[in-house]
């Protein structure tokens, strides 16, 4: 195997998807909704309604949608559970007041196609479409305790035009519950 | 009485450690992966706040007892923080997951994660096996696949 065909496996491997044109999902009425990505700062959120560590993040999202979102950053908020019904969601968003709308990632395609694993799991893309960012909100699940908060950083870095301070973390998080598929 | 937060969270921590839950940081992952050496070694982490993780649990502590005379150690490391740490302690206790059962105490989450595998992300739950030299085989990220882990084991026992 060549370097650049093991370096492209190696990406495969990570989930890396490339260049992202267009997201693809259903409101949570079951409508298709498309979203452009050309020309725009994307955060891309994978949540869930049961996940405890997701939840414990509902109040930090709601306040980088309300920081970032006036700024120019497209945001993203995807469902990609299968154990978790559009209704569910759409409760789930009345419950907790979310200031944004929620999507529905039926069949776990944008999942799959991000490399998404947990929630929340987040993909920052750039305005020229690639992915620039993949990992977690912040490093520490007890909001007192964060130290660095690596979406806020990438977004500001982004949208100022300067280096990305950081471009992949980890965190422990719930594991997306995908569909099974036929292979 | 009215204790402190930081109390309840000692006395918790003292409630994981009476019912077996070891605090393990780095540096003792490193040293239970350098003490298996000479079994076949299957790490399951898990969490209280992971339903997966909590369904298949039995399953795997049954797969353990099975295997455990030919020479599998099974360790669970569980993905709590201290103010869960009695309520993992319980879920260990009450359905017999073997000892050393362990609760997170890294350093660094992140730097942990990659130390156990490049590849993960993070999700769980996520099982890895070792093999009696200590060459890590197999991971399997989220659920296992029982009769997949088997076959595994088997072919390693």
């Amino acid at each position: 195997m060549t370097t650049l065909a093991a370096f492209a496996a190696a990406l495969v491997m990570l989930g890396a998807p490339g260049k992202v044109d267009v997201i693809k999902a259903t409101d949570l009425d079951g409508k298709p909704v498309e979203i452009q990505t050309a020309g725009k700062i994307t955060a891309v959120i994978f949540i869930s309604t049961q996940c405890p560590i997701s939840n414990d993040y509902n109040e930090r999202m709601k306040a980088l949608y309300n920081e970032f979102s006036p700024r120019g950053v497209q945001f993203v908020f995807l469902n990609a559970n299968s154990t978790e019904s559009s209704a569910e969601a759409a409760e789930h968003a009345r419950k907790h007041g979310f200031p944004f709308r929620v999507l529905k990632d039926v069949n776990n395609v944008e999942a799959d196609r991000f490399g998404a694993e947990f929630t929340p799991h987040v993909f920052v893309i750039g305005k020229n479409s690639e992915v620039i960012y993949r990992g977690a909100i912040d490093d520490s699940r007890p909001a007192d305790k964060v130290t660095r908060r690596y979406l806020q950083d990438v977004l500001n870095a982004a949208l100022a035009g300067k280096p990305l301070p950081v471009t992949e973390t980890k965190a422990f998080g719930c594991t997306i519950k995908r569909v099974k598929k036929s292979t | 009485m009215k204790l402190s937060l930081p109390i309840l969270a000692l006395l918790a921590a003292g409630l994981a450690l009476a019912a077996g839950l070891q605090p393990l940081d780095e540096a003792g992952y490193q040293q239970l992966l350098a003490s298996s050496k000479g079994k076949v070694l299957v790490v399951n982490f898990w969490a209280t706040w992971c339903a997966p993780c909590r369904k298949e649990m039995p399953e795997l502590v049954a797969l353990a007892a099975k295997y455990r005379a030919k020479g599998l150690q099974f360790v669970t490391v569980a993905i709590d923080e201290e103010s869960d740490a009695a309520t993992a302690a319980e879920f260990v206790a009450k359905n017999k997951v073997p000892q050393p059962a362990y609760i997170k105490r890294f350093r660094n989450d992140e730097k942990f994660i990659s130390m156990v595998d490049p590849r993960w992300s993070g999700g769980l739950p996520f099982t890895v096996v070792y093999d009696r030299t200590g060459r890590k085989v197999r991971v399997f990220p989220g659920e296992v696949n029982i009769r997949e882990l088997e076959e595994t084991l088997q072919k390693l026992l």
